[in-house]
């Protein structure tokens, strides 16, 4: 294959959410052909550019997001495409590095104290590295403490939190206040969801944005690149 | 004398499908194994001869088979009122019972013609208790809202609550706090007329710490308790029917281990939900659709061919508010889990929006509409269940003045035809594929992401019911007639 062969190939294997030889793709039917990470690997050892790759996997996704706005696709059919992206952006990372290509920015992501549910927080974060972010999952009940510190650690420019029960969803404000506290409040925006979260609920505790769901998640993060352009 | 109906069991696994679904349970819990959070009930299992592997409890066949056989298979809960004794013994029978339930955080409030949703409270929890009492075909309450009091006394609070307002069986659902258990037995008096749910399990395959503690020591107290998993098949179990039913029994059979290792013979109902996640939508839980109503209905037949006490769920209707629609799912679930002769059918009534509402309009639907669903099941020696299930949508409908047209008879029918139909194979096959599914999407610490890549395929293929839905207007006013006129009957039948 030539370049504009492997970028069309690891583009059309990203709208059909075919991550590698093992996944079975958007039919059922693609088990044992290469994915997007073999091809991708491939691409990268007969010279392709990193960068370019990186450029055509979002014009897949770009793809992906019209056929899911059509009703065409569900949201497995999006979560497997950004998926493939997420893993293949790990296989690029260093020749990324190496070509001076940067992420789109860092993000640290949790379910809070008390609250042991992860769907949402994991459909999130696939959503998120498939749009190019950098992510770190501290999992579910982390306490206020363990994400404050991740936070300073990583230099994350964006935070989420991840609530389903009204009964845990009031930590959110705990971590709010400990980022005031420790003087990182303005270094970071904080984005919030789940169940019973609201926009009011992200206004009375000081959250920058509540999402609705990962689609909004991404929404609102490309919103705050292009005011902070 | 035991309240409940006798319906002749309407048989949606064949005793085969049973027996290779218990194997392929057996293989989930032996090959991937349970992670188990609760350090005293992973060292009993393992005491026991369960294996570790890579952190997780894997419990042989011997040891989930010994527990079926020796878990009690006839549970006789009490009540204040003898009358409302529920007895639930599958292998006689079995009766069925319906009941109340959820965990709802809000309530529907019927104003000038229309309904306003606010915070349930304390007394809303009363008032509903109250209005069952007078509603026939409520056999036993569980817990509809929690009282709006600080946690740490919500368990003695609800207590009071049931104790002052209600003469049928107590199923509090959760304990809220493992130290007030005492308190609160000692306020029952009787221990026969209080019974819980415990939902120690969290798909996939995983059992809590705080929660298996309270289980413990409910067990060990010789109370009834129901063990509870609910899954969302296609986000924390596989789309499969055969998968999700095996995944969630898993889990509910790991804790029957662990019950009867606490207290041989342990009193556990055996509830097990492996409902649908809307894929569709936004990856809800889908409580009503044909979909789930058929896989809880399967499971009730599963637990029937133990002979485990079986704890049921029908009649969570998806929808916001009463209307059509919500008689319409609610219709069929209750004439699917009546047929599927589950014993200890719970949140039958008044719930609403996926749990999340109740509505005391509601409870005067259902209990309608499960008088309907007795009649018609039991109208002759055999029924037609397709047939029975779309005449007690329609009789339903008709009750709250809703007209039932074309359209709507053929969607009925379509969603009758779908409970009754198996769209997959159940084989040895399948299900060793089902175990690998489960197996590594527990395997990658991002389940739900593996589950919804691996449900693609199943969703072209029909496994989540997509139809449309019934649009007529429901007679607002006659419901709250009807309502007022069941709220102001006999409001004195819990003075002492």
């Amino acid at each position: 294959m030539d370049k504009e062969q492997y970028l069309e190939e690891i583009k059309r294997n990203v709208v059909l959410g075919h991550a590698d030889k093992e996944d079975e793709g958007f039919d059922g039917d693609m088990e044992g052909t290469p994915g997007v990470s073999e091809l991708v690997q491939e691409a990268l050892d007969n010279g392709v550019e990193a960068k370019l790759i990186l450029e055509r996997m979002s014009s897949g996704m770009e793809t992906v997001g019209g056929k899911f706005e059509s009703g065409e696709y569900l949201i497995p059919d999006m979560l497997a495409a950004a998926e493939c992206v997420g893993a293949a952006t790990e296989i690029l990372e260093p020749h990324l590095l190496k070509e001076g290509v940067e992420r789109k920015g860092r993000f640290v992501m949790a379910t809070v104290e008390g609250d042991l549910h992860d769907i949402g927080k994991n459909i999130v974060i696939t959503m998120l590295k498939g749009d190019g972010y950098e992510v770190r999952d501290l999992g579910v009940g982390v306490d206020a403490a363990d994400i404050v510190t991740a936070v300073k650690e990583s230099g994350a420019q964006y935070l989420g939190l991840s609530a389903l029960l009204t009964t845990t969803m009031v930590h959110m404000k705990d971590v709010l206040d400990l980022l005031e506290k420790e003087g990182l409040r303005d270094k970071v925006k904080v984005l919030i969801g789940g169940a019973p979260t609201s926009e009011e609920f992200a206004k009375k505790i000081g959250a920058d944005a509540h999402c609705r769901d990962a689609f909004e998640a991404v929404h609102v993060l490309r919103d705050f690149s292009a005011k902070a352009a | 004398m035991s309240r409940g109906t006798k319906i002749p069991r309407y048989r949606y696994l064949t005793d085969e499908q049973c027996r290779l679904l218990h194997e392929g349970t057996c293989g989930l819990l032996e090959q991937v194994g349970i992670d188990v959070a609760h350090q005293g009930a992973a060292r009993l299992l393992l005491d026991a001869g369960a294996n570790e592997r890579a952190g997780r409890v894997c419990i042989p066949r011997h040891m989930v088979d010994a527990a079926i056989a020796g878990t009690a298979k006839r549970i006789e809960l009490a009540a204040k009122d003898p009358e409302s004794t529920v007895v639930l013994d599958p292998d006689n029978g079995p009766l069925v019972h319906f009941g109340t339930g959820g965990q709802a955080l809000t309530v529907l409030e019927y104003v000038a013609g229309a309904f306003d949703k606010r915070p349930a409270r304390t007394e809303d929890l009363a008032a509903i208790l109250r209005l069952c009492e007078n509603l026939e075909h409520v056999d036993f309450i569980t817990r509809p809202v929690e009282p709006d009091v600080a946690e740490h006394e919500m368990d003695l609070v609800k207590t009071r609550v049931f104790m002052e307002n209600t003469t049928r069986h107590m199923n509090l659902a959760n304990l809220v706090r493992v130290e007030n258990l005492p308190a609160i037995l000692d306020m029952v008096g009787d221990r026969g007329r209080v019974s819980f749910i415990s939902c120690l399990l969290v798909s996939p395959l995983h059992m809590v710490d705080e929660t298996t503690e309270k289980f413990m020591r409910i067990v060990e107290a010789g109370v009834p308790v129901a063990v509870s998993s609910c899954c969302q098949a296609g986000t924390t179990a596989p789309l499969s029917e055969t998968g999700a039913i095996m995944q969630v029994n898993a889990e509910v059979l790991s804790a029957i281990v662990l019950g009867n290792m606490v207290r041989p013979g342990a009193k556990l109902l055996h509830r097990g939900l492996p409902i649908t996640a809307d894929l569709y939508g936004d990856g809800s839980p889908r409580w009503c659709q044909p979909d789930s109503i058929r896989r809880l209905a399967c499971m009730a037949d599963l637990t029937c061919y133990y002979g485990i006490p079986c704890c049921g769920t029908a009649g969570v209707s998806d929808e916001p508010v009463p209307s059509a629609q919500t008689i319409a799912e609610k219709a069929l679930g209750i004439t699917a889990e009546l047929a599927a002769g589950a014993q200890f059918v719970n949140s039958a009534l008044g719930l609403l929006d996926r749990i999340m509402t109740v509505c005391p309009e509601q409870y005067v639907i259902d209990n309608t509409i499960i008088s309907l669903a007795k009649k018609h099941l039991t109208a002759g020696n055999r029924y037609d269940l397709v047939e029975c299930a779309e005449s007690v949508v329609r009789d339903s409908l008709a009750a709250f003045g809703a007209p039932f047209d074309d359209d709507d008879a053929v969607e009925t029918a379509a969603r009758a035809a779908y409970v009754v139909s198996a769209r997959e194979d159940i084989s040895s096959k399948s299900i060793d594929t089902q175990i690998e599914t489960i197996g590594k999407a527990v395997c990658t610490g991002q389940s739900s992401t593996a589950f919804m890549r691996a449900a693609r395929k199943g969703l072209r293929a029909g496994l989540l019911y997509n139809g449309s839905r019934l649009e007529s207007a429901i007679d607002l006013e006659r419901l709250h007639g009807a309502y007022e006129m069941h709220r102001n009957q006999r409001s004195d039948v819990c003075a002492e």
